[in-house]
């Protein structure tokens, strides 16, 4: 009876894993099958390269280029933000901060996660956007650099987890090692601390750069929504998220448009793919 | 003799629970003193409290003075102390890096500046003062934790003598070890008593009896009987010594 039982329960945590793996296959057969149909009307080549995105006009243009570019500035821009800050507060946390405030600053870093997008366009419209445009003397505060910031504010909180996680899982005795050699806490931590985890950090950035090209909401209110190749990070972007939250709305179903928002899609889920892939890696290489 | 460290009245304290009472020890130079003693009497405090390394414990509270060359070592740079006093760990802790940058990371944290040649010579010279260099000297770009047991700590050896300490701390350094290993350990440490003086902490009544100079016998955080160690092993003055000597107990 109860192998009974065991084979029972076996088999439900079997499917159970195996649903997961099927949802993945399946959402993306259902992208390919619908962005499939769209390349064969559409060059390929010039889906990427084609640097305009007119899919109302008369002769319809599908270039993504512009999106292409503007998801890749704004999450460039939220790295080189957020990845300093981040590492950072991560090492504060666990190597430095006293017991108490380090618990208060976990629990904070946790909270500031589950803050949703949406609010931090809010927040990003009351402030950042007025700020950027009276600071920097230009037309439009909505621009690839107030998104990359408020952006960056939104995965500093995966970061500074898993960065953290990864500190902190450097066996004390390295660093106690490091110490009974004459080393400082500083040379100990630059030298042992951040090797050791080095892995566990890039893993750590690479999650959060997948959730910076996946991320729709905040962007689309703050980026400007422009879809022109931009000169500098100073100007209005669109990012390629954006562009199909917000014409999804509107498109003819079935419609060359309507299958090119699903190109991007494709497109998109190959690139969070590639980077949710690489930091898997490096977390394995641990 | 010289007298390399004096211990005045120390006291140590983990939670405010006394665990090391009002000792008073003198350490020789160029010498080994062995410290033994069961579980829990006070003996790797005692060592950990030679180069501070109980000042990373919170819980952790000191009396009473220790003395290096008539200096006050609570007085001195952690750092500097550090690099006077070397420690040598129960378990072997090769840091994650190849058996050279094991050996030349210290010197290069302190920010002795070397060039190639000069690190290269360090190394072979703390790996052959550690007897390891003709077992390694073909190796010596390849992982630190690849080595055998009593390999990495001979390594962990090494890397202390790179800093050129004056005096060595073991702590139990061979009670993860094989007696092969254990005798290879023992021979580099009665070949470095030429050079430096060293500290002993060990379970292993018979490892006190062979390697070192003088013993002392710790019980319950109190210091019961020291004296050299033929001496101590012949005729021990206190009871107590004898029943740990002669396995009655411990």
């Amino acid at each position: 009876m109860k192998k009974n039982k065991d084979v029972i329960i076996e088999t439900a945590i079997f499917m159970c894993g195996m649903l997961s793996i099927i949802f993945v296959i399946s959402i993306f057969i259902f992208l390919f099958k619908e962005a499939i149909s769209f390349f064969w009307d559409y060059n390929f080549i010039k889906f990427l390269i084609g640097k305009n995105w007119y899919p109302n006009s008369n002769k319809p243009l599908f270039g993504i280029l512009p999106t292409i570019i503007g998801s890749f500035l704004v999450t460039f821009g939220a790295c080189v933000v957020a990845v300093p800050i981040a590492v950072m507060s991560a090492l504060y946390i666990s190597e430095i901060a006293p017991k108490g405030v380090r618990n208060i600053l976990k629990s904070l870093v946790e909270l500031m996660a589950a803050i949703p997008s949406v609010v931090i366009g809010f927040i990003g419209i009351r402030t950042v956007v007025p700020f950027v445009k009276f600071f920097f003397n230009i037309p439009t505060g909505l621009t690839a650099f107030t998104g990359s910031i408020m952006l960056a504010c939104m995965i500093m909180p995966t970061i500074i987890t898993i960065s953290e996680d990864a500190i902190h899982s450097v066996p004390w005795e390295y660093k106690e090692g490091a110490f009974a050699l004459g080393a400082t806490k500083w040379q100990t931590v630059r030298r042992i601390v951040l090797k050791e985890a080095r892995p566990g950090i890039i893993a750590a950035v690479m999650l959060g750069i997948g959730r910076l090209v996946g991320e729709t909401m905040a962007v689309m209110m703050i980026t400007g929504n422009s879809a022109n190749i931009p000169d500098s990070i100073f100007d209005p972007v669109r990012t390629m998220t954006a562009t199909i939250a917000s014409e999804m709305g509107e498109v003819v179903r079935d419609s060359a448009h309507y299958k090119a928002l699903f190109a991007i899609g494709l497109v998109l889920f190959v690139i969070t793919f590639i980077v949710n892939f690489i930091a898997d890696l490096f977390l394995r290489k641990k | 003799m010289v007298d390399k460290i004096k211990v005045k009245n120390l006291s140590c304290y983990y939670n405010k629970k006394c665990v090391l009472e009002s000792l008073d020890i003198n350490i020789e130079q160029n010498k080994i003193l062995s410290i033994m003693g069961p579980a829990n009497s006070g003996k790797t405090t005692f060592l950990r409290t030679l180069n501070r390394m109980n000042d990373f414990n919170v819980n952790y509270l000191r009396k009473g003075e220790v003395y290096l060359d008539g200096y006050s070592i609570f007085c001195m740079n952690m750092e500097n102390l550090r690099k006077r006093v070397g420690m040598l760990f129960a378990m072997p802790i090769p840091l994650p890096m190849s058996i050279y940058e094991n050996i030349i990371y210290a010197p290069k944290c302190l920010n002795i500046i070397l060039s190639k040649s000069e690190q290269n010579i360090i190394v072979e010279q703390a790996l052959r003062d550690a007897s390891l260099w003709d077992e390694v000297k073909d190796r010596l770009n390849s992982s630190a934790m690849k080595i055998s047991g009593g390999q990495q700590q001979r390594l962990c050896i090494a890397r202390i003598l790179a800093v050129n300490p004056e005096i060595i701390l073991f702590d139990e350094p061979c009670s993860g070890l094989d007696p092969i290993s254990t005798a290879k350990v023992e021979e580099s440490m009665i070949e470095l008593k030429r050079k430096y003086t060293i500290v002993l902490v060990t379970n292993n009544v018979k490892q006190a009896s062979r390697v070192s100079d003088k013993t002392a016998f710790f019980l319950m955080g109190k210091l019961v009987e020291i004296n050299k160690t033929d001496e101590l092993f012949v005729s021990p003055k206190k009871k107590q010594t004898e029943d740990y000597i002669t396995g009655r107990f411990g």
